[in-house]
This record gives C-alpha cells, sequence and structure tokens, in this order.
C-alpha cells in the first residue's frame, strides 16, 4: 500500500526513535554469555528472540537479525512512493540477492552440497532470479553463471573466460558488485536531484573503501599478472594509478594521507593493522553521512533512508555482539567494532 | 606360608625366581629413569613452545574474530569454504622406551586464495603461520601425555616389586632355608644318636 511521502517520513521518525540507543546496545555487549544477551534483547522492541535447537548459535542468531531488519525494510518499502521505493528496493534487494549469488557461485566452486549452500543465503526471495533452489541444484559455478542469462546479472557471463584463466571465482563476484553498483546508479536517476548525492556518496564511498582492501590484500600476496583493470572494474574516488600506488608504496600513510579527510577517517586503523575496524569505520561514515543529509531535510526520503541505514547497522552490530557473546569476547574488545545510534 | 613346600627344588626354583625378578625390577628401575628423563626434557620443550605459541594464537584468534565480527558468520563460513585444499595430516605410530605416541605428518596445507576478503585472509594467513607449530605441539603433548602415564605404570610395578613381591619370595625362601636347616638339624642329631647307640651295641 502506497502511502504519502510525508506520512512514511513520520513513521521512519517513530521508527527511528525504536531504535537501541547507546544505553541499550552497551547493556547488551555487557552480556556475560548468549543467554544474558537474549534476556537482556526480550526486554527491547526486538522481544524473545528463540533460537532453541539451533545447531550453531551465533549463525541461527544472524539468520533471525536479518529476518528483523528484512521485515524492517519491508514494511517501509510497502509503504513508500513507487521511484523512492525502487530505489530502496534495488539498493536493499539488489545488493542482498549479489551476496546470495556470491555464496552460491563460491558454494558450487567448492563443491558444497545443495543443502549447505541454501543454509548460507540470506532470507530473502528471489529479486531478479527465479528460484535459488534452482540455482543451488546446478552442477557447476559455469551452470550458474549460464542460468543468470536473461537477468539483470547476465553480465557475469562475460567474466567466465577470467574465471577460467585464473581458477577463481574473484572476477565473478567483482563483476556482481558491479552489477550492483551501476543498476543503483541507474535507479536513482528516477528520484529528484536533490535526493540523488547521498546514496551517490555511500555506494561509492563504500566500493571505494572496498577497492582499497582488496589493493592492500595484493600488496601481501604473491605478485600476480592480472591487469588492475581486471580486478577494480569500478574505481570512483580511489582512481586506479591510486590503487596501483597502495599495491606497490612502502609508504602506506603518505598514500592515505593524499585521498583526502574522509578516507583518512576511515582507513587510518589499517596503521595498527585492524582492518576490521575500517569496515567499522564505514559503517560509521554511512551513519553519519546520512545523518548529516537527513538533517537537511527532516521532512524528505533521506529520512526514510536514515531509517534503514541505522537498522542495518543495528542488524550488523547485533550480529557481532551475538558472536561474541557465544566466544565469550569481553564487552571492551566488541565495542570498538559496534557503530552506536545516538 | 601355605603351598609352600619345603624343599631343597623348591628353594632352587625360588631362588632362580628371585632372581629373575630382581634382574627385572633393575630393568624396570632403568626405563623409569630415562622416561623420567624423556619427560622432563618433553616438559621443558612443551613450556617453552606453548609460550611461544600462545602469543601466536592469540593474535590468529584477534584476527579470526575481527574477521567474524566485520563479515558475520555466514559469510566467513560462506567464504571459507571456498578454500579448495584442505589440511592434510597423516598420524604415523613412534615409540620410545616401548611407549607407542603419535606423530603427525602434514601431507598437504591448506591453499589460500585470493577469494577471501582481507580479514579473513589476514585470519589464515595468521592461522597458516602457526598451523604447522600447532600440529608439532599437539605430538608433543600427546607424547608427553603417553609417557607419563607410562612413568606412572613403570612406576607402579617397580614398587610393587620392591615393596611386595621381592619380600615375599624372600620370606618364603628364607622360611624354606630355615626349615630345610632344622631338618638337616634333625637328621644330624638322629644320624648322632643311631651313630652312638651302634657304638655302644659294639661295645
Amino acid at each position: 500500500m502506497k502511502l504519502d511521502l510525508t506520512y512514511v517520513v513520520i513513521r521512519a521518525h517513530a521508527r527511528i526513535a525504536n531504535l537501541l540507543n547507546h544505553q541499550q546496545t552497551q547493556r547488551l555487549t555487557e552480556s556475560k554469555d548468549v543467554q544474558e544477551f537474549l534476556d537482556r534483547l526480550a526486554e527491547t522492541s526486538y522481544g524473545r528472540i528463540s533460537i532453541e535447537g539451533a545447531e550453531v548459535v551465533p549463525i541461527a542468531l544472524e539468520k533471525v537479525f536479518y529476518e528483523k531488519f528484512l521485515e524492517r525494510v519491508l514494511k517501509i518499502i510497502d509503504l513508500t512512493p513507487q521511484v523512492m521505493g525502487d530505489v530502496l528496493k534495488t539498493y536493499y534487494y539488489l545488493r542482498l540477492e549479489t551476496l546470495n549469488l556470491k555464496r552460491i557461485l563460491r558454494g558450487k566452486f567448492s563443491g558444497l552440497p545443495p543443502t549447505k549452500i541454501l543454509e548460507s543465503l540470506v532470507p530473502i526471495s528471489p529479486y531478479h532470479i527465479r528460484s535459488y533452489n534452482e540455482l543451488a541444484e546446478l552442477g557447476s559455478v559455469n551452470e550458474v553463471v549460464q542460468h543468470l542469462k536473461g537477468t539483470p546479472y547476465s553480465g557475469v557471463i562475460s567474466k567466465l573466460n577470467l574465471y577460467e584463466k585464473h581458477e577463481a571465482i574473484w572476477p565473478l563476484e567483482l563483476e556482481l558488485s558491479h552489477i550492483f553498483a551501476s543498476s543503483i546508479f541507474e535507479v536513482v536517476k528516477s528520484l529528484p536531484g536533490k535526493d540523488r548525492p547521498v546514496i551517490h556518496d555511500i555506494v561509492e564511498f563504500e566500493a571505494d573503501i572496498e577497492n582499497f582492501l582488496v589493493a592492500v590484500k595484493q600488496r601481501q600476496g604473491p605478485k600476480t599478472e592480472v591487469k588492475l583493470e581486471e580486478i577494480f572494474p569500478t574505481t570512483y574516488g580511489i582512481p586506479l594509478d591510486k590503487l596501483r600506488e597502495v599495491m606497490e608504496t612502502k609508504d602506506l600513510r603518505k598514500v592515505i594521507q593524499s585521498l583526502g579527510e574522509s578516507y583518512v577517517k576511515v582507513l587510518s586503523p589499517i596503521y595498527e593493522g585492524d582492518v576490521a575496524l575500517i569496515r567499522t569505520g564505514l559503517r560509521r561514515h554511512k551513519y553519519e553521512v546520512i545523518t548529516h543529509a537527513r538533517a537537511s531535510n527532516e521532512f524528505g526520503f533521506y529520512v526514510i533512508m536514515a531509517y534503514l541505514i541505522y537498522s542495518e547497522i543495528e542488524k550488523d552490530n547485533l550480529v557481532g555482539i551475538g558472536w561474541g557473546k557465544a566466544q565469550g569476547i569481553p564487552s571492551q574488545d566488541l565495542m570498538k567494532y559496534v557503530v552506536i545510534h545516538r | 606360608m601355605s603351598g609352600v613346600r619345603p624343599t631343597k627344588g623348591y628353594l632352587m626354583e625360588m631362588k632362580r625366581r628371585i632372581g629373575f625378578i630382581e634382574r627385572g625390577c633393575e630393568f624396570l628401575k632403568l626405563k623409569r629413569d630415562h622416561l623420567a628423563k624423556e619427560l622432563s626434557a618433553s616438559l621443558d620443550i612443551l613450556k617453552g613452545r606453548r609460550k611461544l605459541l600462545l602469543n601466536n594464537l592469540k593474535e590468529a584468534y584477534d584476527a579470526l574474530t575481527a574477521a567474524y565480527i566485520s563479515l558475520g558468520p555466514t559469510e566467513v563460513d560462506s567464504q571459507a569454504s571456498s578454500v579448495k585444499s584442505a589440511l592434510q595430516l597423516e598420524v604415523l605410530p613412534r615409540s620410545v622406551m616401548g611407549v607407542r605416541y603419535p606423530y603427525v605428518k602434514i601431507i598437504s596445507k591448506p591453499q589460500i586464495t585470493t577469494d577471501l576478503d582481507i580479514t579473513l585472509a589476514r585470519a589464515a594467513e595468521k592461522i597458516y603461520e602457526i598451523l604447522e607449530e600447532l600440529v608439532q605441539l599437539a605430538e608433543y603433548e600427546a607424547r608427553a601425555e603417553r609417557i607419563a602415564d607410562e612413568l606412572g605404570k613403570t612406576n607402579r610395578k617397580v614398587n610393587a616389586l620392591e615393596n611386595t613381591v621381592i619380600p615375599n619370595y624372600k620370606q618364603v625362601i628364607k622360611f624354606i632355608g630355615s626349615k630345610l636347616d632344622e631338618e638337616s638339624l634333625e637328621e644330624l642329631v638322629r644320624m648322632k644318636r643311631i651313630g652312638g647307640a651302634l657304638a655302644s651295641r659294639r661295645k
């Protein structure tokens, strides 16, 4: 049921107020084990979560948090006016579907049984493809890729030669990421001009950081004879020559400093070797960008976008905390990876 | 002393047996000393290696934690499954002083492909670095455990021989010896008496 934008924005405002606050998140990280974590979570808007009979507790929790998050996305998309709803759908569903396709390709590459592959997927219904079951049942990576013919993912077929050449699935994964980015930019064109920059900023910045991390990994690995354009089919704020520098320089700090303030802020944990904090920084960047955009217009599209981005950050936090509690990791070690909604 | 036959034949059998048991006991003592030496050497190595490994393990575990928190457990599992070749080990038996312990031979190590996310690749590298050490440590632990087990058994055997079996045999030998002495004394007295009686009759 599509409703008026103002109404949806007001609903989004109300839901933002229901998200976990600083105190609640902190309390969750301080739980001594999973049971206490679940008990404390039951006191929040999440209510009592049951993971009885779960084989692997953190994976069961991740699935539950994904489902809760997707429920929120679905409810908001259902209400949002057509054009904005389409953008949000592409942003979330296409992203999660490409993630599922990557997991299916990995599963086929390593010869996992279809049931295992299906268990690893994000619990969404197929978006552009017919069925995940059908893909998981196919015999090889080649067959899965060929099966994508006629869908928006058909561009992956052109990367099959690279897959065969390198005997690795990264060319296919990179192409899927590229398809996501170009699709979202295409659909964003339908939004009013004032609503576009933030989505561009978020998607491009995320792609830049992922490119940077791949370049850092290439520095450490054995030198391969792969063309840069093959590894980085899409670049935005960090161009190919900078990525080459990242791969070749001895002084990474100098290259990072040359990238600009927002990149320095997110990438600086690499000096201490903590790459995971870069992803936390990326989430924090998204949080700050959308919060800033939302502040500029409290009754526009960005409020809806902010609610969904905050929800996704909350989901990532809870997945991390749930895993940490199952492993008995102390709260101070977990807190540094948590982005708290203020 | 039921079942003990106070005969010379039995005494000789007992003496043969105790000689054999005492030699066995000496061998067991030698084995015990050797095992104790082996155990103390193994424990020294274990302590040193474990200390070194604990630091490396902490680093590897931190890297793995970072990967799990950064990517989520399902994504980590999914990416990890794309590492095609797994660690292959062969466990062979080895022996020290007759104590069998497992010797682990690494046949092939997993190949870390470039498909992994950087956080996971770092964790994998750290674990890869300590994999051999970890396997060796497990081998040393198993060896120390088996040697300690065998040392305990050998010690119990030596104690049982020294404190129970050998003293019992000695007691039996002593008993038979005194019985035989008694009998030969009686025999001598009897002979003397007979000799005396025969002499007085001749007079």
